[in-house]
């Protein structure tokens, strides 16, 4: 059972993270100025569902924290607090220690100081938003005063069984002399039989506690014509032992509809039917017992950080210090600041019908290593359908409709690698928290732009590129972006901006981390670049060159060794990670206008559009993300250099030639003239020609991981398996590049 | 007989919480994901009893409620409504769409279970 709950307790984790981010993007389009009802109501919903789970895990200063957050969401849902900046960055700061509060139920954390948003949440109840002077100022005027109802009257309150149960308002004598027996009269409303209430089930229920009918009240019967049998007729008078509680006596009553009449009174006492609502005793004469009769109503069961409980109900039988009976006890003490009716009277709007605005997914979680195994499966399916279909004849492929087997695992495939396929927003997600971090330790002003966040990307891309991202991030606050003086001084505005933004194109993920503040400043690159001993003094190199310095290894330009970007990661780090997972990273920038970097990332890890080529009559697949062009060299276009370089002559522009099968010591004694020369691009090695025999097809495959017991060949990727079923190894396009042209095999076997 | 409940939260960790707590206490339990789900699965298993969520996408509680209570077969399925939400309004809300009655999240799962017997033994 516990091992069940940490489960669940994970998932709902989970839950928390999706809600955080809805709730951030709810948030942050509030902020730019979207305070539509729908978004709202999106952030509403995320918070007050961290707040349930929360509740139901135990995790009170969590569900504590979250209560208060909801409760200005639902003012401001309910149009009673204006949305202002000043409110918004309120719920921003609330949402800040609201994501370290979740952390710390994860135990990840400690918990968080939520003092000052606590208060800074108190006061905008208090005052219906934020005081004119934005940031809510340190003295809360008298309207603070009436909300912090003492603590300990709720407790007290729960002591004695308090319970919103519609009782008819009665003073509360006769407490303890000596007591005489109960007597509970007791009709159900129509309503509450409307409402699939049962009232013989309350009933029994007294009776399993002792009590017993003493009477039952048949007076206001219709004649059987008259008779609606949804309506409600019968009234009961049940006796029930002394030394019962009230509380044990109301408990019962828990579900019976407060417009019901319900009285607990000692026998000593009249009883009458006097907080009867809707009283239909006109009645008349045949007796008739309703079968499908209920009874119903609402109660509070679980202890609520600060259950308002219907004001109607006071049961606070000589609660010693209670001050005025009604009044007192209903206000929500538990809630602190909030003023009675906050979470309650919330207009018709409040209610909650808000239509879906961020559709929560509708999500089941699957184990990523099924998936991945589903995904090899699929893989291998298609295999055996290419294989099938090779030995078929065609008349027999159409005769065991190969065709159509063929097409359905092609979309069995598409739909599982979309399986995999997340919106990038999960790593986005972290970005806007960090930039308002970052804005308080820099003391610079950033505006953060964000777009395409929900562009579809593999889940293990976005796993990776968080780091990367972060980082560029935090180059683009610290590095990229001046102070405020320096952007006046510049003629710029003096909140600087940061624009995130994704986009697919073909089967690669663009993401740009773009600033615009001062740009690269070459001149420093370049020194320092010499200074570590990157560059020789005397290189000559273009600016996209010492742009591109900055990822170089053991580069940093920090002049001081910021807390922010100088942790002794550099760029070069969010190259190589971005390498690792097949994709580059591309800067641009312009002195005085800003810098923007570029990851491009391939849009899976799992499978790879490639082209087929042969070199020395083997099969290899050439990811075709890499390939410009193919051309069929006409006589003399491709010369040789040197004994050890070729060049292709490109339209005037001469590119080097690697032949990948002398690379990989492969016999080819092949003429230039009938190969192809596949133009590909790297990042490490601009435009390369790479020597092919043919090509023999286009497709997608599947990637297979080279088992670790291999000797790792670099310009080897992976491998997969083709159509016929033989094996095709994977071309490492960047690391085939940049190798040496000749390459010492070790373990190939040409 | 053991008596069938349908759930609808919009929850994982909710809808399974409901699950193991309840079913420990003997109860069958079957669970929708929001308000639409809901009304299907209404259709689908017809549970002898609903325990539904207000704050839902799609449809929400209150919805769900009116819709599940104009079904003349539903007519006598006990509805309660499970919520952290606790305002009179709110409630007076739910039961005027027809809810039997609320309990307030979090729950805890024997109160509830005896809640549950309250309305559907």
């Amino acid at each position: 059972m516990s091992d069940e709950f940490d489960d669940i307790q994970a998932i709902f984790f989970e839950e928390c993270t999706e809600g955080l981010t809805t709730a951030e993007e709810g948030l942050s389009a509030m902020q730019a100025g979207d305070v539509s009802a729908e978004t709202i109501a999106g952030v509403f919903r995320a918070v007050h569902s961290i707040k349930g789970g929360a509740g139901a895990f135990g995790h009170s200063d969590l569900t504590a924290f979250a209560h208060k957050f909801e409760n200005v969401l639902d003012e401001v849902r309910a149009n009673k607090i204006v949305p202002t900046p000043g409110v918004i960055r309120v719920m921003l700061s609330s949402f800040d220690v609201l994501s370290d509060h979740v952390e710390a139920a994860k135990g990840n954390a400690p918990r968080p100081n939520d003092g000052a948003a606590l208060s800074a949440l108190e006061q905008v109840l208090a005052n219906k938003g934020v005081p004119e002077g934005d940031a809510p100022a340190a003295a809360a005027p008298a309207a603070a005063a009436p909300a912090p109802a003492p603590a300990p009257a709720e407790e007290e309150e729960d002591e004695f069984g308090f319970r919103p149960v519609g009782v008819s308002l009665e003073d509360l004598d006769s407490p303890a002399d000596e007591p005489a027996g109960w007597v509970v009269r007791f009709k159900p409303s129509r309503a509450a039989l409307a409402n699939a209430g049962e009232p013989l089930l309350t009933v029994r229920e007294l009776e399993g506690l002792g009590a017993r009918v003493e009477s039952v009240d048949l007076s206001g019967l219709p004649s059987l014509r008259d008779i609606d049998p949804e309506d409600s007729y019968v009234t009961w008078v049940i006796a029930a032992p002394a030394e019962l509680p009230e509380s044990d006596l109301s408990d019962c009553f828990d579900f019976v509809a407060p417009d019901s009449v319900i009285e607990i009174k000692r026998a000593a006492e009249d009883v009458l039917p006097e907080g009867a609502t809707e009283a239909e005793m006109d009645g008349d004469e045949i007796p008739f017992v309703p079968v499908t009769a209920t009874v119903d109503d609402f109660m509070d069961l679980g202890a609520d950080p600060a259950p308002a409980p219907a004001p109607v109900a006071v049961e606070a039988p000589a609660a010693a210090p209670a001050p005025a009976p009604a009044a007192a006890a209903a206000p929500p003490a538990g809630g602190g600041g909030m003023p009675p009716a906050g979470g309650g009277g919330g207009g018709t709007g409040g209610g909650g019908p808000a239509k879906p605005a961020n559709e929560a997914a509708q999500t089941i979680r699957v184990d990523l290593i099924k998936l991945d195994l589903l995904l090899n499966l699929v893989g291998e399916l298609v295999i055996r359908n290419s294989i099938l279909a090779d030995r078929l004849s065609p008349a027999d492929r159409q005769r065991v409709e190969l065709p159509e087997l063929a097409r359905l695992t092609r979309q069995i495939q598409d739909n599982v690698m979309s399986l995999r396929a997340q919106p990038i927003r999960q790593a986005f997600s972290r970005v806007p928290r960090m930039l308002r971090d970052l804005s308080v330790e820099t003391g610079k002003q950033i505006n953060l732009e964000t777009t395409g966040e929900t562009t579809e990307v593999d889940k293990g891309v976005i796993e990776k590129i968080g780091d990367p991202l972060t980082h560029m991030i935090r180059n683009a606050a610290d590095h990229g972006l001046e102070s405020a003086e320096e952007r006046i001084a510049a003629g710029k505005d003096p909140a600087g901006t940061i624009k995130l933004s994704a986009e697919q194109k073909g089967a690669r993920i663009f993401v740009r981390v773009a600033d615009n503040g001062r740009g690269i400043n070459r001149e420093r690159v370049r020194a320092k670049a010499v200074e570590k001993g990157i560059i020789s003094a005397d290189a000559q190199l273009t600016n996209e060159e010492i742009d591109q310095l900055i990822c170089a290894p053991g580069f940093s330009t920090a002049e001081k060794i910021s807390n922010i970007s100088g942790r002794g990661v550099g760029m070069d780090v969010v190259r190589s990670n971005v390498e690792a997972l097949g994709g580059r990273v591309e800067i641009h920038s312009v002195p005085g206008e800003g810098t923007t970097f570029t990851m491009i990332l391939p849009l899976t890890l799992a499978i790879l559009d490639g082209m087929i080529v042969r070199l020395a009559g083997q099969r290899f697949v050439l990811p075709l993300t890499h390939v410009l062009e193919t051309i069929q060299p006409e006589p003399g276009q491709v010369k040789r250099t040197s004994p050890d370089n070729e060049v292709i002559d490109m339209r005037g522009e001469y590119l080097p030639v690697k032949r990948a099968t002398e690379i990989f010591g492969l016999n080819d004694d092949r003429n230039i003239e009938d190969s192809l020369v596949v133009i590909v691009e790297s990042e490490s090695s601009g435009k390369v020609g790479l020597v092919v025999d043919t090509i023999d097809d286009r497709r997608e495959v599947v990637i297979k991981s080279l088992d670790q017991n291999l000797h790792p060949i670099r310009g080897l990727g992976g491998a997969t398996i083709l159509g016929d079923g033989s094996i095709a190894l994977i071309l490492d396009i960047e690391a085939l590049v940049s190798s040496p042209s000749r390459y010492t095999p070790k373990g190939l076997a040409a | 007989m053991t008596k069938l409940i349908l759930t609808v939260d919009d929850s994982a960790s909710m809808r399974m919480l409901l699950k193991t707590s309840l079913t420990s206490q003997g109860f069958r339990i079957e669970s929708a994901n929001d308000g639409q789900h809901g009304l299907e699965r209404m259709h689908e298993v017809k549970p002898d009893l609903l325990i539904t969520d207000i704050n839902m996408p799609k449809m929400d509680g209150f919805e769900l409620i009116e819709a599940v209570r104009k079904v003349p077969e539903f007519k006598g399925v006990p509805i309660l409504v499970l919520s952290t939400e606790f305002s009179d309004e709110k409630k007076t809300r739910a039961r005027n769409a027809g809810a039997t009655g609320w309990i307030t999240k979090p729950f805890e799962a024997t109160k509830l279970g005896a809640a549950i017997r309250r309305v559907c033994p």
